[in-house]
């Protein structure tokens, strides 16, 4: 209390940017650094100029690629809508103790690596194992390769992101106060009308939150899609891979990554703008 | 619409688990590929793991680059989280978003600036470039985990141990640290699993001296499939429903040895 005003003010902002010093010059050197080089990358190998913006903007393989990307997340976001809406509406209606079953597996499947999950549905979907058994015991004698194809890579991408979507949905499924329900179904809202004016406003939040999360993660998507898909239909995260380690085209492979990241925050900036990064993964 | 919504999520329910189900028996399996359901079972692929060096050495790898990620992403967030939650400063909605920068970047984009950056500083393939790559990328996780239960921490309980005297070592010794203690734990255990799942970046700087195991599965899993995979999917499954379970197991445990039956 000794202190004069002008020394706590001071003192004031002194102290937390004191506190937060070591971590910012950590971020500045390992964070930062490394970004703008791929930037310096982009414009500099292997010559000075734009040529691999040029190239990676209109060359019709990169723009096959990257419509890819945007088709494949958008697929996978509405498919992780579809499977994640009714699980968090089951899980909403059912007693405590099932919800918190289905609760546990959620999280379960959500703590369990990528890597492990891709190569479970590696042994679901093979050539020896249940799913096409199943389809032999069904009759069909040769069925569709399904390994190393859009629709395994899509599948495991869908099971490994819906845990997002469905978290999401759940927490804005449980605040809706049950009376709101029970008194526009007095007036005579049911079935469809009372999902589409009650229910669905009320969860949109949610919806935003974990279809902005699911795409933007499945926009940078690596391993499984290298991993599960096919090799014809890469994603823009394999194709940088190829670059780098195989082609060793360091510009080409900077110039998509600047890309992909420019695009990845522009759509987080507009969230950020009208909701808050902070809300996102909170 | 209620009835078929029920539905589709108890198919969900069984699509989701299935993946998590299937590699248990995988693991015991007696067959070279991935066979299923498999012909026998024996605990081969166990042993072949426990016994083979090229497995063990990128799990030991794991550990030590996840453990020394932790000390590190603490050391640095802890301090951080403290000034962002507890100080209105100039620059703090600056901070914030600092803070949360490395979640918001795709880790094949920072793959691919470490390999050529850590290239020139002499750090791929090697354990302390992991380490500084995976702490930038613990930093978002660890920071929110944190700051929201240090925003549940009442202020006066420190205010109260002041005016009784107690300098601010004392304070934070004696009254922050402990109340704090579950909170720092689990911002920790947050740090170790982003280190210890991450597998992109690691793909790419940790070469074959620092290989960790997040990489040594990718690489086995695109040359062949090998089925010990099967077994380390076990292993790692068992953790995490061990440290799920264990917490109520715990509380369980506690209301028993207290008398009161559990619910």
């Amino acid at each position: 209390m000794g202190l004069s005003l002008s020394a706590l003010a001071e003192r004031k902002t002194l102290w937390p940017w004191l506190l937060l010093a070591p971590l910012t010059i950590y971020l500045a050197l390992f964070f930062l650094v490394p970004l703008v080089e791929v930037a310096l990358m982009s414009v500099t190998e292997p010559r000075p100029g734009l040529a691999n913006y040029e190239k990676v903007l209109t060359g019709s393989l990169y723009r096959k690629v990257f419509l890819n990307t945007f088709g494949t997340a958008l697929l996978v976001t509405l498919c992780c809508l579809l499977v994640g809406y009714p699980l968090a509406y089951l899980m909403s209606t059912v007693s405590k103790r099932a919800a918190m079953g289905i609760l546990l597996l959620i999280t379960m499947s959500f703590w369990t690596s990528f890597l492990v999950r891709t190569y479970a549905w590696m042994v679901l979907l093979g050539n020896n194992g249940p799913v096409v058994w199943l389809m032999q015991t069904l009759g069909i004698a040769e069925p569709p390769p399904l390994l190393f194809t859009r629709f395994s890579s899509t599948l495991a991408m869908v099971h490994i992101l819906a845990p997002y979507m469905i978290m999401n949905i759940y927490t804005v499924m449980q605040k809706i106060d049950p009376s709101l329900i029970r008194s526009a179904e007095s007036m005579g809202a049911y079935g469809k009308s009372l999902f589409r004016h009650i229910y669905l406003p009320l969860t949109a939040p949610g919806i935003a939150n974990g279809s902005v999360l699911v795409f933007v993660i499945c926009l940078g998507f690596y391993v499984t899609p290298v991993l599960l898909g096919s090799p014809r239909e890469q994603m823009a995260a394999g194709l940088i891979g190829n670059q780098i380690e195989q082609f060793l085209a360091f510009g080409l492979g900077s110039a998509m990554s600047i890309v992909l990241l420019v695009v990845t925050l522009v759509i987080l900036g507009i969230y950020h703008r009208r909701f808050g990064l902070d809300k996102l993964y909170g | 619409m209620n009835t078929l919504m029920r539905w589709i999520g108890i198919a969900v329910v069984i699509f989701i688990a299935a993946p998590l189900v299937i590699v248990v028996p995988m693991s015991f399996s007696t067959a070279a590929s991935l066979q299923f359901p498999p012909p026998g079972y024996s605990w081969g692929y166990y042993q072949q793991f426990f016994s083979d060096p090229s497995w063990l050495r990128p799990a030991w790898n794991s550990i030590y680059i996840a453990t020394m990620n932790t000390l590190l992403t603490m050391a640095l967030v802890v301090p951080a989280t403290f000034a962002l939650v507890r100080h209105k400063f100039w620059g703090k909605s600056f901070a914030n978003l600092m803070m949360m920068m490395p979640m918001a970047v795709p880790h094949i984009v920072m793959a691919v600036g470490y390999y050529s950056y850590f290239g020139e500083l002499k750090l791929v393939h090697s354990k302390l470039g992991v380490i500084l790559a995976h702490t930038c990328l613990s930093v978002p996780i660890t920071f929110l985990v944190l700051s929201a239960n240090l925003k549940g921490f009442d202020l006066t309980l420190e205010r109260a141990a002041r005016s009784l005297g107690a300098t601010p070592g004392q304070v934070f010794r004696h009254i922050t640290l402990p109340i704090l203690k579950p909170g720092l734990a689990i911002s920790a255990l947050f740090a170790f699993i982003q280190s210890f799942d991450e597998t992109v970046v690691a793909i790419f700087i940790s070469g074959r001296d620092a290989e960790t195991l997040p990489r040594k599965m990718f690489d086995s899993i695109r040359e062949e499939a090998d089925p010990v995979i099967a077994v380390i999917s076990t292993l790692l499954f068992a953790v995490v429903f061990a440290g799920l379970i264990a917490p109520s197991l715990i509380k369980g445990l506690r209301r028993m040895a207290k008398g009161t039956p559990s619910k």
